[in-house]
Formats: structure tokens, sequence, C-alpha cells
């Protein structure tokens, strides 16, 4: 990086995640919220309604529910390759508590930056890559322009 | 493909070529104009601007170069020293007696790209006024570039059988008198 410009990356799955089977990359998922807080309302009624739920539907991630009191309700993510992302979850309502867990739970804990291209390929060409001699005739190979055919 | 490295390979393909060019009776303009092309590394299919890709090319015989018209006599470099009343102006033929590779050094440089890679292009270019080439670039060159314009062959390089054999429209008589 030059300091110039936003930080990208290139296009990747962690290791070719989803080709065999697909591995779950959210780990842990910790719901910490204050059992009074009004902002954390939302955060109790996900407890109430859709936790069950959600842990039923993802039986890979291990769900903690951690009723604190805290200076604000949060979503914390731990992925497989160590990536630990925080979501506030204040004033939230339930559904959208839920929305966000499912969208942590599909994510691969990559960092989320601009890709610099949409497509990527381990094996840029089949036929060998272009080089100065691809199509010359091979006898340039060993003798140079000027000097005499033996 | 199984057998290189990806580094490998790329350095393969971001290699640098020598290429030969006989500038022997060809015009400067033609000569620069297929000069700049491999220079800039625009005949490559993996060109791009910013990558670096220009190939060296090595040009022989600038000292007989052939300008069309009068322009050894009617062309003229102009340049200027800085300090007033500086400015120098000299005929092609003045440029060419002081320095035989100057003129073709000049059209390459003119028909470059004016970017910050112009004198790296230009360092890439090696001129030689005769056809005599030093070993150790000798030894790197790759092809030939075909010239672009066919060379003239003088009367006196044919030989008297070749100017015997040539079909006449006319056989003079053995009594005739020239005026």
């Amino acid at each position: 990086m030059t300091g110039r410009g936003s930080p990208s990356r290139f296009l990747t799955a962690v290791l070719h995640n989803g080709v065999g089977r697909y591995v779950r990359q959210l780990q842990r998922l910790q719901l910490l919220f204050s059992p009074t807080a009004a902002d954390a309302r939302g955060a109790r009624q996900f407890v109430e309604e859709a936790a069950l739920d959600f842990a039923r539907r993802h039986p890979d991630v291990v769900l903690y529910v951690s009723p604190r009191a805290g200076p604000a309700p949060l979503l914390l993510a731990e992925y497989l390759n160590g990536t630990v992302r925080e979501e506030l979850i204040a004033s939230m309502t339930s559904e959208e508590i839920l929305q966000l867990a499912t969208k942590l739970a599909g994510q691969s804990g990559l960092d989320i930056i601009r890709i610099r291209k949409p497509f990527h390929t381990d094996n840029p060409s089949v036929q060998g890559q272009w080089h100065p001699l691809t199509n010359k005739p091979s006898a340039l190979t060993v003798r140079g322009p000027r000097l005499q055919p033996q | 493909m199984a057998s290189y490295t990806k580094a490998a390979q790329q350095w393969a393909t971001f290699a640098r070529a020598w290429y030969l060019l006989d500038a022997k009776m060809q015009p400067p303009g033609k000569i620069a104009a297929a000069t700049v092309i491999r220079l800039e590394g625009r005949h490559k299919p993996i060109y791009h601007a910013l990558s670096d890709c220009g190939d060296h090319v090595v040009i022989i015989n600038t000292r007989h170069i052939a300008f069309s018209g009068n322009k050894w006599e009617q062309k003229v470099y102009s340049s200027h020293t800085g300090y007033p009343g500086g400015f120098k102006q000299v005929t092609a033929t003045q440029l060419h007696l002081k320095d035989p590779t100057a003129i073709v050094k000049l059209t390459v440089y003119r028909m470059l790209p004016k970017n910050l890679q112009r004198r790296t292009m230009m360092q890439r270019l090696h001129l030689f006024p005769e056809d005599i080439i030093p070993e150790d670039i000798q030894k790197n060159l790759l092809q030939e570039i075909p010239q672009p314009r066919a060379v003239p062959k003088r009367l006196d390089e044919y030989t008297p059988e070749e100017i015997a054999a040539f079909p006449k429209v006319w056989i003079p008589p053995k009594d005739f008198r020239r005026k």
C-alpha cells in the first residue's frame, strides 16, 4: 500500500470454501446486552423470541447470550480466521438483530474492503503465458540475427 | 507450464528482447516509427502503459541513412543554449557530419511520448554509425527488424556479367556515334 486511496484486496475464498463442502466461517456469536437498559429492548426481545430458533438453524455457530450491565448492547462475531467483528445493536428491533446475525453467519470473516476485480483465477492461462519467444521461429533461441546459420 | 514456477513465468513474460535494425539507405522517420513501437513495448500482447515492458533496439549504419528530397540541405535542426543569442541552427548535413547518430537519435526522441518514461526508453536505444557492434550487445540480439524501405543497389555494385545480361531495348550499332 502506498497510503493513497482506499484499502483494497483481491477476490478470495477461504481455503476454496464451498468447492467441496461448505464450512461456516462464523465460529462464535456473543450477544451482550443489559437486562434493564432501554436501548437493549430489541436485544432482550431477540433472546426471548428468536435466539433459540436462530441457534437451531445454525448448529455450527456457538451462540452466547450474556446479560450484563454494559455501555451498549453488542453482537460479537468471531470467525475461524481470527477476525472479531463488533456490531452495535442499540435501539434495534428483534427482526433487525436477527437479520444482522444471519448476515454475520454467512460472512467469511475476510476484511470488508474494496475488492479490486470482481473475478479471480489461480490458473491465468491454460496454454501458457505469452513471452518474447512465443510465435517466433525457434532458430532465434539458438542464434541471433547476424550470425551465420550452422 | 508444469515445469515453470509462476515467478519464472512472469520473468519470462517480461523479459526484454533486443532487436537489430539496419538503417542503411532508410528514411530516419521510418526507422524511428519502427523503433518507437518496440521501445514502448506496443508490439507485445501484454502491453500496458504502466508496466515498463519496452524492448532494446540496436540501430546500425546510422551514418548511411537516406533523406528524400533536398532535406540534407534544407532541413534545419534548431536548439537554444539558454544564453542570450544562444539560438543555434544547423542543417541536416552539418549535424550528420558532427555526429552520425544524432539525426536518428533526435527523430526517435521526438517520436516517443512526451512523458517521464521517455529518457528511460531512450536508454534502451543503442546507435552505431557503422555496422560494428560491441561483443556484449551482439550477444543479446534476438531478431532483426525488417527494413522499412528496400535498399537500392548502385551500378558499381553489379558485376560486369550482370550488367551485360541486363535486357536492352536497343543495341547501338558498332559505328554509332554518341553525341
